[in-house]
């Protein structure tokens, strides 16, 4: 078995062929080998740092305080990133506006993860009547097109819900409903594939075993052929999350997302758009925000699919 | 074969009807057609009770759906407001072609609203869907041919930043650059909203004019994303052992392109093009709603913050039709290409 | 192949190139600017011979007949092509236009009599008489047909002594019927009876769609869906001939794009726009006109049962009065606006002149919430009352923008006096849901609404404060989302039956005194019509009743 090795150390090599890595530091040696993955990961954090560190400069109450006297001031020294409309600080709400962003693209991508499998699992495992009645139901939902999807499900759902309150913090019940919305109308896509290695996987010969030693279904499941499947569930998760920041800034910004008075990097861009040449900084700020999140996760992700995927060792990248 | 087709079609009717109740439920719950009208003031009692009678709005969910989908003309319903039920239906339901009649229109039938706009979008969407092809199928294979050169990883990196953008940034920040400022700055511009300009008329070269933003908007995002799909197919054809052979054997680069590995990768691509085509119809409702493009998009979405049940139904009908079509069709084509797949 | 692909690409990226080039190119006039400044005013990218204008609509209709459609963009867009008795000029005054002069009333106010003029014709020839009166009415009160509101119509019967006389004769004295009936309604019973008597209904007449024949100055031509509509100038007009050749409304998608439409010149009127945008269109020299349309933004008070028990405190309530900083917050909209104080503000000789404003004075309004035993126990900065309960009001409005920026304003300074306000923003068709459907309003869960509304304009009746609106099961959809107090209710049943004006207007001036007392509403600012004109059309002036009523008038100098 012959992989390229030109940018692979000696020594790792010498214990890559006496199989002296584990898997995931063999993982990582070939996502190295990416120099955009690794600058995915490396901005991503400092996103992440952005958005965390950053409350330890500015009170959450600060990013709602208005006075319409400053009202859509260029940035300046008190406001690096300028004014809204009602005077708040820009810098300060993309900040908190980040932490909402990112929480709603990581949970969003959990439920989607959590759904995803489970349907995919228990259809590719058991077969039969209820693989069909699965995937018929996987089927419908994927011939909705998404966008529409969330628009009338972000319309129907988006008031119903009343703000709560966590750590300290209140939360406008819409981030709730637009979390569910977009994990509920993006899990059929890795449900089909994880149905997919779920069919393959199921005739192989350890599972066979693990049924003569009289396991049960649910350890087989989740002990035996998930692990196994894990590759493309993890890189489907990470590009999950990047979809729900985008879909969370899509619906936001037709006015169907998040309510106010919380903020997201996509309802920041809501209405920015009347002051597309007056006062550009108002959308600049948070769609730069928004491209540079995604890029990196899709950089990531692409990174972690070369680096997972075995059959990618020769040649491609 | 036949026998393939006709009990994929056949499965096809409970997944529509599945799409169809789903969404039905859904509409129901999300706002009152009745409340505003579309007017500024608040809408008298008395004009909404006899409205919600007169449209069939007071009936039950369940009732409202079977009257949806089978006519009410074998009932009777109560039009003069007295509480007895004296005149027939008049609607024929789904089944028999009847999608209903708008509610925020009132007497003008769904069908013909969308069949309006219809042909609009598909004006927009298939020269949008054909120039994504083409430059997609050429990046992705020029990318796959020469990896690893400079031109590789700009285009790699492109895609990547093309991909991660929303769409409505790039279709916004494409007009503020060429249609407002180009004008502000003397330089030939572009138009802003709508398909033509209506003191010149519907004329072809006012609709291809309209047509450039909104089509360069689309394809940044999309030819992002099916370029670097084309690559990864271009590439896992290459690496097999059937085209080292050709090699080998001594046939030219564009013999072996040609001759083996196109049609190898054409098969995944076709998925894709199968994919995309139905949602040729639902159109790019954002982009639509940016560029002022009167097509469906922008139907579903005025008519969607208005609750008009019958239009927004039919039109996700249509596409959920098409997608079952296109995907039927995709799969004769699998097997057309591919001997080794046979459906039994 | 990867030859051939390629010159593909070449040429479809030549070919865009190409056709951006040959993008209409604008020149920029050097005619007399309005203002002694140097911009150059934006002028019609295709110069022609006739006189066209371009006028943006945000919202296209959804019917062209006047009954089937309660949109505001319908029913101004609706006096191009047909005609009412009388309309209101600049001044909001009715005058005469289809009558020989304003109709008269009996002396025990049941009877109004109209006296049509004896030229009128419809665009095919046909002459308009009482018949067509007649007609609409019986349309409009068929149940068969589903038009949009019945009111007032079923009010009053209508009959006709000849073909130029209609009188219409109420069961009781309706004071506002001037205001709320025959406007643009008019339609041609010639086209529309054979219709009717098909199909037993006029629902799917094409005339709704496409108004073939018209009263009014223009009519109309082409109606693209999604993107405009034309009106050209009718020769056989029985009124005075239009000056312009025609008129197209173009359907834009939003604000912005309407805003880039009048600046650009591709458009010569604008509605509406934002007010942030006003400043560049007084920069680019365009017009700008205000006028009063009876609107006024403001919030309604819930006293119903379900509201909490901090809103129904009336000193609650004037401590808020008190905390809003309503002055400084018309910022948003460039402090071009005037507050308001009551509903009536419009009509102000039926306010009673010695309300005071509520003055902006948190301190006051601290100390009254201290004084009514809201106390701030814990520290937080949010007040408590005597059993601990967190003093807690919730605002709901629609999402419009500048509503929602409004809201965090308020909650901010409510925030200053320990108000602890709750903002939650629906869509209008979520927010005015009926009763059995859930509707915020409807239901009452929350303590405070944020609109704009007006009486029927130019009329004071309003129904919101009925008693018998009140929504509940057996009345769904009903009006009053606000509150059930008996004087009041006594009050405006009262006043809608008063046919004389002088003791109307008293009865006003208690009704107006009594809600500014108990803070029943609270008045935001004025939320008037906003026109934005291209300064090479002249002779225009739009009333708040009847915007387009000197269509005729309106000519644009080359």
């Amino acid at each position: 078995m012959a992989f390229p090795t030109t940018d692979i150390p000696p020594v790792a090599i010498a214990r890559i062929e006496k199989n002296q890595l584990t898997f995931f530091q063999l993982v990582w040696l070939r996502y190295k080998r990416h120099k955009m993955a690794v600058a995915g990961i490396f901005s991503l954090i400092l996103l992440v740092l952005y958005a965390i560190v950053g409350t330890a400069f500015t009170t959450e109450a600060y990013s709602n305080v208005t006075d319409t006297s400053i009202r859509l001031r260029p940035p300046s020294y008190e406001h690096p990133f300028g004014t809204d409309t009602v005077g708040r600080d820009i810098l300060s709400r993309t900040i908190y506006g980040g932490q909402i962003s990112l929480m709603i693209g990581l949970i969003a991508m959990a439920v989607e993860v959590v759904v995803g499998v489970l349907i995919g699992a228990i259809a590719g495992y058991y077969g039969g009547i209820i693989d069909s009645l699965l995937m018929r139901f996987t089927e419908a939902m994927f011939n909705i097109p998404q966008i529409p999807l969330l628009l009338v499900l972000g319309k129907l759902l988006a008031d119903k819900v009343p703000p709560l309150n966590l750590f300290g913090r209140e939360f406008s019940g819409s981030v709730i409903i637009i979390i569910a919305v977009i994990g509920l109308t993006s899990w059929m896509g890795l449900a089909r594939i994880v149905r997919a290695n779920f069919l393959s996987l199921k005739e192989q010969e350890f599972v066979t075993a693990a049924h003569c030693l009289g396991t049960r279904n649910g350890p087989i499941i989740f002990g035996h052929i998930l692990p196994n499947t894990m590759a493309p569930i993890i890189v489907s998760a990470t590009l999950g999350v990047a979809n729900a920041i985008i879909s969370e800034a899509y619906v936001s910004f037709l006015g169907v997302g998040v309510r106010p008075p919380t903020a997201t990097w996509g309802n920041m861009l809501n209405g920015a758009f009347q002051y597309i040449e007056s006062a550009p900084w108002l959308w600049i700020f948070p769609g730069l925000l928004i491209v540079l999140t995604v890029l990196s996760i899709n950089f990531i992700g692409d990174g972690l699919r070369d680096a997972l995927d075995p059959h990618s060792l020769v040649g491609s990248e | 074969m036949g026998r393939y087709v006709v009990r994929r079609l056949i499965q096809a009717i409970p997944l529509l009807l599945i799409i169809s109740i789903v969404i039905f439920l859904l509409l129901q719950s999300s706002g009152d057609p009745l409340a505003t009208m579309g007017g500024r003031r608040t809408v008298r009692p008395e004009d909404r009770a006899r409205l919600a009678r007169q449209l069939g709005l007071d009936k039950p969910v369940y009732m409202q759906y079977i009257y949806w989908l089978v006519g009410n003309d074998w009932v009777k319903i109560d039009v003069n407001g007295d509480g007895i039920p004296e005149t027939t239906g008049t609607r024929k339901g789904v089944l028999r072609g009847d999608f209903g009649t708008s509610l925020v229109s009132r007497g003008r039938s769904a069908l013909s609203l969308i069949g309006e706009r219809l042909p609009n979008t598909l004006i927009l969407m298939i020269p949008a869907e054909i120039i994504m092809l083409i430059i997609s199928l050429a990046v992705g294979i020029y990318s796959a041919l020469r990896q690893y050169t400079w031109v590789d990883q700009v285009v790699t990196t492109g895609s990547f930043i093309g991909y991660s953008m929303p769409i409505f940034f790039i279709a916004l920040a494409s007009m503020y650059l060429f249609a407002v400022n180009f004008r502000k700055w003397g330089l030939p511009y572009l138009p802003t909203v709508g398909m033509f300009d209506p003191k010149v008329g519907k004329t072809i070269g006012q609709v291809v004019l309209h047509m450039v933003l909104p089509i360069f908007s689309m394809s940044v995002v999309s030819v992002s994303a099916y370029s670097r799909y084309v690559r990864s197919q271009m590439l896992e054809v290459n690496n097999q052992d059937y085209i080292r052979t050709a090699h080998a054997k001594g046939l030219s680069e564009r013999q072996v392109l040609t001759g083996h590995a196109l049609k190898n990768a054409a098969i995944p691509i076709v998925t894709l093009v199968g994919i995309e085509i139905p949602f040729l119809l639902g159109g790019a409702v954002v982009t639509e709603t940016i560029f002022g493009w009167p097509g469906m998009g922008r139907l579903f979405i005025d008519h969607l913050t208005r609750s008009d049940t019958p239009v927004v139904m039919g039109i996700l009908m249509l596409i959920s039709v098409a997608v079952v079509v296109c995907q039927l069709i995709t799969d004769i084509v699998y097997a057309w290409l591919d001997p080794r797949i046979r459906y039994s | 192949m990867r030859n051939q692909l390629f010159k593909i690409v070449v040429l479809i990226a030549v070919l865009c190139l190409v056709l951006s080039a040959c993008g209409p190119k604008v020149v920029p006039a050097t005619a007399t600017p309005v203002q002694a400044n140097d911009t150059p005013v934006p002028s019609s990218p295709v110069p022609s011979e006739k006189k066209i204008i371009t006028i943006a609509w945000t919202q296209e209709p959804n019917s062209l007949n006047r009954s089937y459609s309660s949109m505001w963009y319908m029913s101004v867009l609706n006096e191009i092509y047909s005609c009412s008795p009388w309309q209101f000029d600049e001044n909001n005054e009715p005058y005469a236009f289809m009558l020989t002069e304003l109709p008269s009333i009996s002396v025990d106010g049941l009877v109004v009599t109209m006296h049509l003029r004896d030229d009128l014709v419809w665009s095919d020839g046909e002459p308009i008489t009482a018949d067509d009166f007649m007609f609409t009415y019986d349309m409009i009160t068929n149940p068969a047909n589903l038009v949009d509101s019945v009111y007032p119509y079923d009010k009053f019967i209508v009959s006709a002594s000849d073909p130029l006389t209609v009188v219409m004769t109420f069961a009781e004295v309706f004071s506002p019927w001037m205001s709320t009936i025959w406007q643009g309604r008019i339609m041609p019973k010639h086209v529309l009876q054979p219709v009717f008597d098909a199909e037993g209904t006029i629902n799917t007449a094409e005339w709704n769609m496409a108004p073939s024949v018209g009263c009014g100055p223009f009519n109309f031509t082409t109606w693209e869906s999604g993107s405009y509509m034309q009106f050209d100038r009718k020769d056989n007009y029985w009124g005075t001939p239009a000056k312009l050749d025609s008129v197209i409304f173009q359907f834009v998608p939003d604000d912005a794009a309407q805003t880039a439409a009048c600046l650009a010149g591709d458009a010569d009127v604008c509605v509406w726009p934002p007010y942030e945008d006003i400043p560049a269109f007084r920069e680019a020299g365009l017009n700008v006109m205000t006028e009063p349309s009876g609107y006024n933004e403001g919030w309604f008070f819930n006293l119903r049962d379900m509201a909490t028990p901090f809103i129904k405190d009336l000193n609650v309530r004037k401590a808020i009065a008190m905390s809003l900083n309503r002055e400084a917050n018309t910022d948003l909209r460039l402090k071009v606006v005037n507050v308001t104080e009551t509903f009536w503000d419009a009509f102000p000789a039926y306010v009673d002149p010695g309300i005071t404003p509520w003055p902006y004075d948190p301190e006051a309004a601290k100390a009254l919430l201290e004084a009514s035993g809201y106390v701030d126990a814990d520290g937080d900065g949010i007040r408590e009352d005597a059993i601990g309960n967190k003093l807690t009001i919730s605002e709901a409005n629609t999402t419009k923008t500048e509503r929602q920026s409004y809201q965090a304003l308020a909650q901010q300074q409510l925030l200053a006096v320990g108000i602890d306000l709750k903002i939650y923003s629906y869509d209008s068709d979520i927010l005015f849901d009926s009763f059995s459907a859930g509707g915020p309003a409807a239901t009452g869960i929350h303590d405070i609404y944020e609109w704009s509304d007006v009486p029927a304009w130019p009329d004071p009746d309003s129904s919101y404060w009925l008693c018998d609106q009140v929504p509940s099961d057996a009345n769904p959809y009903g009006l009053n989302y606000f509150v059930c107090d008996p004087t009041l209710d006594a009050l405006f049943k009262q006043e809608v039956v008063t046919g004389d004006p002088a003791a109307r207007m008293a009865i006003f001036h208690q009704i107006t005194r009594y809600m500014h007392d108990n803070v029943y509403y609270l008045g935001i600012w004025e939320d008037g019509d906003v026109w934005i004109l291209n300064p090479r059309i002249t002779g225009a002036k739009f009333s708040g009743v009847t915007p387009f009523f000197n269509i005729s008038e309106w000519d644009i100098t080359q």
